[in-house]
């Protein structure tokens, strides 16, 4: 039985230790945020936060996160609430910056582009597009689009910024 | 009551006291119009599946379509919008789009085309439907049907109104409309007859930008994915293909039952698959049995680095027939023979994977009864459907095919297999529970169709006035569409032909795809041949290289040689390839886009090089596909130490005529913009004699978010036409000719194979002038 922290809630999974943590996810813990897209940690569509830093689920062991916090898409609305001190909210600002932007083509790379710009997002509130694509670029490997949502995705990290930071300067002002 | 409506039959079924709807229902015009596509031992026409359009007296209304998303978001915004405004009721009264599943949608067909050519089901349906809330209106109120006006979903005259709800609250109606086709074909069906249609000029609804409903879900992970589809005594699956694209099976691996007691190997002929309760040992369990399974020895293919000769020296290109474009005209030999200025060249393009994000994946549940469902997300349900029926010899409406959201994959199913799906049925049915096939990344480029590599000869002259007097291009492409279901090839059952066999749909014939677009050339003579795909008459498995259609499939074969020799005759005569093109065209939206491109880009009479030591140049390249106009222009800096291509800025003018939802089509665009230049600078298939060697996002690379260019999208929309053409995928297909025209503005270097990898472009620019092919243009 190894025990970890997924959304905010304490979860005991009975798996292997060595089993990806994707496979927990999804098929143990039921949750449709993270992708399978290649099993290599070369696209991102797996992605989830890890103490608040971007991984790849795919090549992530169960064994290796026992005890550490792990955030999936859904958990990102319930994040920025508890970052921001609210009783709740719908949507983070990435999630939000996403629909207004229409940003998904098919999406199924998208649960990592919002995993990958949360992360961004809460170390630089308000990163050049330069700063965007060394993000998205870089690591252990670029987040990878196929549909080519690539300009729809700066446009949403910028968005999402600017909202971030909006709401942090209202609350400064409250 | 029985009311003739342009064809249309309207009844009324009886009296409810809730729930009173219209439904708009299908019957088939006469006999079938086309022969059954697989076996004529199989029934010819299966009941037609009840609604289409239905109005509820709450004033919503439901639409079903037999496509399915894939990414356009076409079904959610642009037949929302289509049905609204030829019913004249509000976007937002259309609540439910129901979508791909064959036992719940009525028409069938594929995922392309989806605007059918300014004439989709959807829109004559509705006009079918916006007649018979007219008539019904025109009942109730004792009012003549032509001083009736229908807006926002009320029927309004002679001072009275009643919306649409209320004409259908408390009454059972059915709308019987006219179709023609097979359901059960690639096409399916095809509204038959000619309902009124809405008026152009008062559409209201057609022309906004409404966002695609089903983003929230999927940015919410509120999406029902095909990857979350779960069954009560599921098995996980993964399938072991074989070594190489001819091999057969010698012996199975022996399954480690010590270390995976809970999993079981299935074998049956050339396909080996594993299923496990859970999906960790499945994927473990595989991977220990291929590792001990032994297979004969394949090498029937020319590899990557000897396809052109093989294309030009062994494949046989004179057993299918000849296309030739039907706007060839003049004396090319004579022309060019009489010409100051020629130009002969051969443009090669290699095979391309569709390569979506997420490996297919299906859920296979064959019953006890015999009844077969598939869960997966499929471009085209009905054909998939019929598959499976005819590789279990099972009858058709025994099989079921539900679709979900998934990963894009740019045309590979559009005939109906994406995979996994026929290998999930197959091993459902050996272990008798629901079985998960999930391919690996491996498998998903190895074991799936590609799109077609091409080869070209252009001859081309230049009159003493520097204009195009003789064109000739021949085209050399294998057989584009083998919708072979692989899982039954590999298992030795049945499937529909292969493309060089008996009775194929398609098969190897290559058409003439990319129209003539230069009018003002007074001789011009364009072939395309065909023949059987690489290796596969000679593979023990009939495998080989299977090729599918891909985004703009042949065109952008046949448009990248073209564009680019039409580049390089603008800088043989001298002059500016842009305004070259628009002396040459005659077509006023071709024009049209072109001046748009041209204003919008910053293009400039030469471009100049920049004091970063890169050499920058730019490029425009055209198309005319499917009613719809693009110019695309591309700027560039090549670095001609390294030979490594920056596209700076890619600009993209499109004429659909009517433009349905500019938002959605912007980044449609945009995508394609982005493919594009992922295709042009990066991506080649890389195989040796007996297979695909490219098994992962670093042995077929595609471009990522640091190389993106700066992109414009010039919407230009043209309600003039009175139709919309098709949206995005065209936007694809230009990058290349438009990037490969700013290597030879910049460089004077002509580039006449993709992709433009640096290597290639370094030993490009380190020839000597003068011994290579290059151009030196104005300067």
């Amino acid at each position: 039985m190894t025990a970890l922290v997924v959304n905010g809630v304490k979860r005991e999974v009975q798996a292997p230790t060595d089993t990806p943590l994707l496979y927990v996810l999804r098929n143990n813990l039921e949750l449709s945020g993270p992708q399978f897209g290649c099993g290599m940690a070369q696209c991102g569509a797996c992605s989830v936060l890890l103490n608040g830093k971007e991984v790849r689920s795919c090549i992530t062991t169960l064994g290796s996160v026992a005890g550490k916090e792990v955030t999936t898409l859904e958990g990102l609305s319930a994040r920025w609430a508890q970052q921001k001190g609210l009783s709740g909210a719908a949507l983070h600002p990435v999630q939000a910056a996403w629909i207004e932007e229409q940003t998904p083509l098919c999406g199924f790379c998208q649960n990592g582009m919002m995993i990958k710009a949360t992360e961004l997002l809460e170390k630089n509130a308000a990163p050049t597009v330069d700063e965007i694509k060394d993000a998205f670029t870089g690591g252990i490997s670029p987040h990878l689009c196929r549909c080519g949502s690539y300009t729809a995705i700066i446009q949403a990290v910028q968005r999402a910024s600017a909202a971030m930071s909006n709401a942090t300067s209202k609350r400064s002002h409250a | 009551m029985n009311t003739n409506v342009f064809g249309a039959s309207l009844s009324r079924r009886g009296f409810v006291q809730a729930g009173g709807a219209l439904l708009a229902g299908f019957a088939l015009a006469g006999r079938q119009a086309s022969a059954h596509v697989l076996n004529p031992a199989l029934p010819e026409s299966l009941p037609l599946f009840g609604s289409w359009i239905e109005i509820h007296e709450d004033n919503t209304i439901l639409m079903r379509t037999g496509k399915s998303d894939f990414g356009q978001g076409t079904i959610f915004t642009a037949y929302r919008q289509i049905v609204a405004e030829e019913l004249s009721a509000p976007f937002e009264a259309i609540t439910t789009v129901v979508s791909g599943d064959t036992d719940r949608t009525p028409d069938g067909g594929g995922t392309f085309d989806l605007l059918g050519g300014g004439m989709p089901n959807v829109r004559k349906a509705a006009a079918y439907v916006h007649q018979a809330l007219l008539d019904l209106a025109s009942q109730r109120l004792g009012v003549a049907k032509d001083q009736l006006v229908a807006k926002d979903g009320v029927v309004s005259g002679a001072g009275q109104s009643v919306s649409y709800g209320d004409l259908v609250k408390g009454q059972k109606l059915n709308l019987t409309i006219p179709v023609k086709g097979d359901l059960n074909s690639m096409f399916g069906l095809t509204v038959d007859g000619n309902p009124p249609l809405k008026a152009v000029s008062e559409y209201s609804v057609i022309g906004k930008s409404f966002p695609n409903s089903v983003i929230v879900s999927k940015v919410t992970a509120k999406e029902t994915w095909v990857t979350d589809v779960r069954l009560p005594g599921m098995l996980h699956g993964r399938v072991i293909h074989p070594k190489t694209l001819g091999s057969k099976l010698i012996s199975a691996g022996a399954l480690d039952k010590a270390r995976y007691p809970n999993s079981q190997l299935v074998v049956k002929g050339n396909l080996l698959g594993v299923v496990a309760p859970t999906e960790w040992e499945a994927i473990q369990a595989a991977q220990q049995v291929a590792s001990g399974t032994k297979w004969t020895e394949w090498k029937g293919l020319p590899g990557d680095q000897r396809l052109f000769r093989y294309f030009k020296e062994d494949a046989d290109w004179k057993n299918a027939p000849v296309a030739a474009a039907k706007t060839n005209k003049g004396d090319v030999a004579a022309a060019i023979a009489s010409s100051p200025k020629t130009l002969a060249a051969t443009y090669e393009l290699p095979f391309l994977k569709h390569a979506p994000i997420g490996p297919t994946m299906a859920l296979a549940d064959v019953r006890p009864d015999g009844s077969v469902y598939v869960y997966t997300h499929t471009q085209n349900p009905q054909a998939l459907r019929t598959g499976i029926a005819f590789m279990l010899g099972a009858p058709v409406d025994k099989v079921v095919v539900r679709t979900f959201a998934g990963a894009g994959h740019y045309g590979r199913s559009n005939g109906g297999n994406a995979g996994a799906e026929d290998e999930a049925v197959i091993l459902s049915q050996a272990v008798g529970q629901p079985v998960r096939v999930q391919w690996m990344r491996p498998d998903d480029l190895q074991w799936s169709t590609q799109s077609p590599a091409a080869l070209s000869d252009v001859r081309l002259s230049l009159d003493a006035a520097g204009n195009l007097s003789g064109y000739e291009i021949s085209h050399y492409m294998p057989a584009m569409q083998d919708d072979r279901l692989v899982g039954a090839l590999l298992a030795g059952l049945p499937t529909i032909p292969a493309p060089d066999e008996k009775g194929s749909i398609f098969g190897i014939a290559n058409g003439m795809n990319d129209p003539w677009l230069y009018e003002a050339t007074p001789a011009v003579l364009e072939r395309a041949y065909g023949t059987g795909q690489v290796g596969q008459a000679s593979s023990p498995i009939r495998a080989g290289l299977r090729d599918h259609s891909m985004r703009t499939p042949g065109q952008y074969q046949q448009n990248f040689p073209r564009e680019l020799a039409i580049t390089e005759a603008a800088f043989l005569a001298g002059k500016d390839p842009l305004e070259f093109r628009i002396q040459h065209a005659r077509q006023k939206r071709l024009l049209g886009v072109l001046e748009a491109v041209r204003d919008s880009s910053g293009w400039k009479t030469r471009a100049a090089g920049g004091s970063d030591g890169l050499s920058r140049g730019q490029g425009v390249a055209v198309m005319f596909r499917a009613g719809t106009y693009w110019a695309c222009v591309a700027q560039i800096a090549v670095n001609p130490g390294t030979g490594v291509i920056k596209v700076e800025k890619i600009t993209v003018a499109v004429d659909p005529g009517i433009v349905i939802n500019p938002a959605q089509l912007k980044r449609q665009v945009e995508g394609g913009a982005v493919m594009g230049v992922s295709m042009a600078l990066l991506e080649e298939l890389a195989f040796d004699e007996s297979g695909i060697t490219a098994n992962d996002w670093r042995s077929y690379p595609i471009l990522t978010m640091a190389d993106v260019p700066e992109i414009k999208v010039v919407l230009v929309n043209n309600p003039g036409v009175g139709s919309y053409g098709q949206g995005s995928e065209a936007a694809n297909a230009l990058a290349a000719p438009a990037i490969a025209g700013a290597l030879l503005d910049a460089t004077g270097k002509v580039a006449r194979r993709l992709p433009l990898k640096p290597a290639y472009v370094k030993a490009l620019l380190s020839e000597i002038r003068g011994q290579s092919p290059g151009l030196r243009g104005h300067s």
